[in-house]
């Protein structure tokens, strides 16, 4: 059984590697522009230092982009992740229809939702904020209802034994329970938003990637080098200081 | 005949929330930055208004009537984008997992671990469009070149899901491959992997389902796969077009995250008992 699957996968990805219907592996053509690559690759290990100052406001741009964001997806979340769950939600058809909404939400990556929205409302950040509040919507209540889904169901039964409305019980009960989950995932979210936000300026949605854009279009890499130190610089501080966070939390 | 007075309820004490001052700060540092990125921001606010509107224009124009006659092409493109992704995972796969056995404590020299665990976390701190930006001088506009931006984004998640697999399994296994004089090889091979099978097995399907989302991302710098079609189209404003692509998408990601996420289950929590 082993051995048949190993085969299976060794012959897609041999089909996967043939000329027409294949990835378009070209060896022919890659021993031929390697050189370019190797000249490239030197541009990318000189930064050119000289273009910073420019890149300060686009940085600044998708930061705040990042942050609004979270902040908007997380005030959308905390209340769609109890009506998504079992234990503050028993409506049972009420839940599967947002469940599946946002299976289908989580379905289309960030980008692309950022590349319609440009055509939608124009270039600028407000597309890019809204492809990461949606983004953000779709894991956040994903993860946090799962977190109320598994809870202790006692203290609910408590509330429903004294005689608490559901309203009543999520606000007291359920709502304590859920705050160090639910804000352990934002800051998880906050980091894959500041990651993604990088790149939607790509499709016009703001921020470094319109810069990006900007330099591979000119090729000068010593300047798309200098992007990617400081995109390294940034997600490694939020990361850091995001975990640290967390784990003083759980 | 003396009257009883109805007994007063105890007064309720609630005790005084306990105060975390470290809590406070963060609630304050945390309204501040958010504050700062509104008011900051150069966003045109104005527009947000008729945007409801708008959109469910826009959804209208692109759900309402589908084009299907661009289907066998969007499926084309699909199968390249479902090719990359592939690829990439074996890519990936192949250079991942021996270095995350190197970086591995108890397997790799200290100074090679430290270095490999801080690649891996540079690599997956950088987005995949950065890698295929970078590759694409290289193999060009192709899929080859989406395939390998997948493979060095999958080696920093891989690497280090890897290593923390590694670090995780029970000793007994391995010391009594040691005892029995096994080189480092045989260790690997009877005393981690019997452990570490499933787990890995899984980590490479999940990281297949994330290149399967990505690979329809990387099409949007041209390297062909649905990404692309999808820029073009909505460049075109061709918007029944548009939605017919995201139909696409959604189906295929959702159909391949759950043959996927199954075989997953499969694998971690073994066949169901009837």
């Amino acid at each position: 059984m082993p051995w048949t699957a190993a085969a299976v996968i060794v012959a897609v990805t041999i089909v996967m590697c043939l000329p027409g219907i294949g990835v378009g592996l070209d060896i022919a053509a890659i021993a031929r522009n390697w050189q370019q690559g190797a000249v490239r690759i030197v541009e990318l290990l000189a930064p050119d230092w000289s273009f910073f100052p420019r890149t300060v406001g686009p940085l600044l741009e998708t930061l705040q982009m990042a942050v609004i964001g979270t902040a908007v997806g997380a005030a959308i979340s905390l209340p769609l992740s109890f009506w998504a769950a079992r234990p503050t939600n028993p409506v049972g058809w009420t839940r599967a229809v947002l469940r599946g909404i946002l299976n289908i939400v989580r379905a289309v990556p960030e980008l692309v939702y950022a590349a319609v929205l440009v055509a939608m409302v124009g270039v600028g950040a407000l597309p890019g904020i809204i492809a990461l509040v949606l983004f953000n919507v779709g894991i956040v209540v994903k993860l946090v209802s799962e977190t109320i889904d598994a809870s202790d169901a006692g203290p609910l039964e408590a509330g429903r034994a004294a005689g608490g409305t559901q309203t009543r019980i999520n606000r007291a009960i359920a709502l304590p329970d859920t705050w160090p989950a639910f804000i352990s995932q934002t800051l998880y979210v906050f980091e894959l938003n500041v990651r993604a936000s990088t790149v939607l300026g790509l499709v016009g949605a703001g921020g470094i990637g319109l810069l990006i854009d900007a330099v591979r279009t000119f090729y000068r890499y010593d300047q798309l080098s200098l992007i990617i130190v400081e995109i390294l610089v940034i997600v490694v501080l939020i990361d850091t200081a995001s975990d640290a966070i967390r784990r003083r939390l759980v | 005949m003396t009257v009883l007075a109805p007994a007063r309820p105890a007064a309720l004490v609630v005790p005084a929330r306990r105060r975390n001052p470290l809590r406070t700060t963060a609630a304050v540092v945390v309204s501040v930055i958010v504050v700062a990125a509104f008011w900051s921001a150069d966003i045109g606010w104005s527009r947000l208004g008729d945007l409801p509107a708008e959109i469910v224009r826009y959804l209208g124009l692109m759900f309402a009537a589908p084009n299907w006659s661009k289907l066998p092409e969007a499926l084309w493109q699909t199968w390249r984008s479902v090719e990359m992704a592939w690829i990439g995972t074996v890519l990936g796969i192949l250079i991942a997992t021996p270095l995350s056995l190197v970086a591995a404590r108890g397997f790799g020299p200290a100074p090679v671990r430290v270095v490999l665990r801080f690649v891996f976390s540079l690599v997956r701190a950088v987005p995949e469009l950065v890698f295929a930006i970078i590759i694409l001088s290289v193999t060009g506009l192709t899929p080859l070149t989406g395939a390998l931006a997948l493979a060095v984004g999958g080696v920093g998640t891989l690497g280090k899901w890897g290593y923390e697999a590694v670090e995780n399994v029970s000793p007994g296994p391995i010391e009594a491959a040691r005892a029995a004089g096994g080189s480092t090889a045989q260790v690997l091979r009877w005393g981690v992997w019997p452990q570490t099978a499933p787990t890995f097995l899984s980590f490479w399907l999940y990281r297949f389902e994330i290149n399967v989302r990505a690979s329809a991302v990387l099409g949007l710098i041209g390297v062909g796969g649905i990404g692309d079609m999808l820029t073009s189209y909505t460049q075109y404003r061709e918007w029944s077009t548009v939605g017919m692509l995201l139909i696409v998408v959604v189906v295929i990601t959702v159909a391949i995250d759950a043959v996927s996420g199954r075989i997953r289950r499969r694998i971690m929590e073994g066949p169901r008992v009837r």
